[in-house]
């Protein structure tokens, strides 16, 4: 996928979002949550004030959703092990209660509005069964930690 | 005596096989197959499938993984994900052969100077593919996709390789048409 062949001005957009916006977050799966956070739910266009402003809306778009793409692949790729280390990265810099943000994330699975439309059905299925797999081995470690106490 | 054991013993390797299949359709379809379904046909694959992608579905890194923090739970949890994840993969990859030699047949029926020896050639191989999906459909559910995972690069990277020539059969059989739409 990082191949993929960007016109000029997009080329620039992309780099910009990925020096100004996506380098301040410290894990892949934030990157990623925040990319699909730029996409409107009702019609899938995807919308960055600043990036918009600095180029146009149409660039600032289309910079966007290759950036979302790339993002969901790169996290559906990585091993288990990795994914599991990369969420709970995420779950300490959501500040949020662990126990409170596991249940809701096994309950509800917002990640699931991270994946791109047009996605092919088996990389969209794979991810999502390993963020459920990580969501459980986290719980499981905590559990552990619980116990041992 | 030989002929009755053979037969008995042919009569539960059939029986496992069904049983394989009939598990492993259960699983394809569990409460997850929502994914990627809507607006999509089966075979439809917006974007292919990588082999990092199909190396990762069929990885025993992470069922080492798994293993190595001892949750019997998680364990069937993993496995069960991961046999739906790779079920979902070969039907998908079954329906895109058949999409890939239905679009070749339209093609074929346009073309002038059709070949026999090629055309049985491109079917011999649509088959050996349609079989290779069938077979790995019964063996992921018998054994888990972890130990197949050289049998499923190989049908990736050769449906990969089918598709592209399709692409190049596609486009000779087009410029072919136009040359001879735009002759005298």
């Amino acid at each position: 996928m990082s191949a993929m062949v960007k016109p000029l001005p997009v080329q620039e957009a992309y780099e910009d979002l990925l020096q100004r916006s996506l380098s301040r977050i410290p894990c892949d799966l934030g990157r990623l949550l925040y990319l699909a956070s730029t996409r409107d739910y009702n019609t899938g266009n995807y919308h960055h004030d600043g990036l918009a402003d600095r180029f146009s809306l149409k660039v600032a778009r289309s910079a966007l959703e290759i950036a979302h793409r790339q993002s969901f692949y790169k996290v559906a790729a990585l091993s288990l092990e990795d994914l599991v280390r990369d969420l709970a990265a995420y779950l300490e810099s959501s500040r949020e209660n662990p126990e409170e943000f596991l249940r809701t994330w096994q309950r509800l699975e917002p990640y699931r509005i991270a994946i791109p439309m047009e996605v092919n059905p088996t990389v969209a299925r794979l991810f999502a069964s390993n963020v459920r797999l990580a969501l459980a081995v986290l719980r499981l470690r905590r559990e552990s930690s619980h116990s041992d106490r | 005596m030989i002929g009755m054991w053979g037969a008995l013993a042919g009569g539960v390797v059939l029986l496992l096989v069904l049983l394989a299949w009939v598990q492993a359709e259960a699983l394809s379809k569990d409460s997850h197959s929502d994914w990627g379904a809507s607006g999509q046909e089966q075979g439809d694959r917006a974007e292919s499938c990588s082999l990092e992608i199909v190396s990762q579905v069929f990885s025993a890194r992470d069922s080492k993984f798994i293993s190595g923090l001892e949750s019997p739970g998680l364990e069937n949890l993993f496995r069960r994900e991961r046999t739906a994840v790779a079920l979902h993969w070969v039907q998908e990859t079954s329906a895109f052969i058949g999409k890939i030699m239905r679009r070749h047949l339209e093609a074929s029926r346009l073309s002038a100077d059709l070949e026999i020896a090629v055309e049985a050639r491109i079917f011999l191989r649509y088959a050996r593919l349609k079989l290779y999906c069938g077979i790995l459909f019964v063996l992921i559910g018998l054994l888990g996709p972890q130990r197949l995972a050289g049998t499923a690069l190989y049908a990736e990277r050769f449906i990969q390789r089918i598709g592209e020539g399709l692409v190049e059969f596609q486009l000779a059989a087009q410029l072919r048409e136009r040359d001879g739409s735009e002759s005298p």
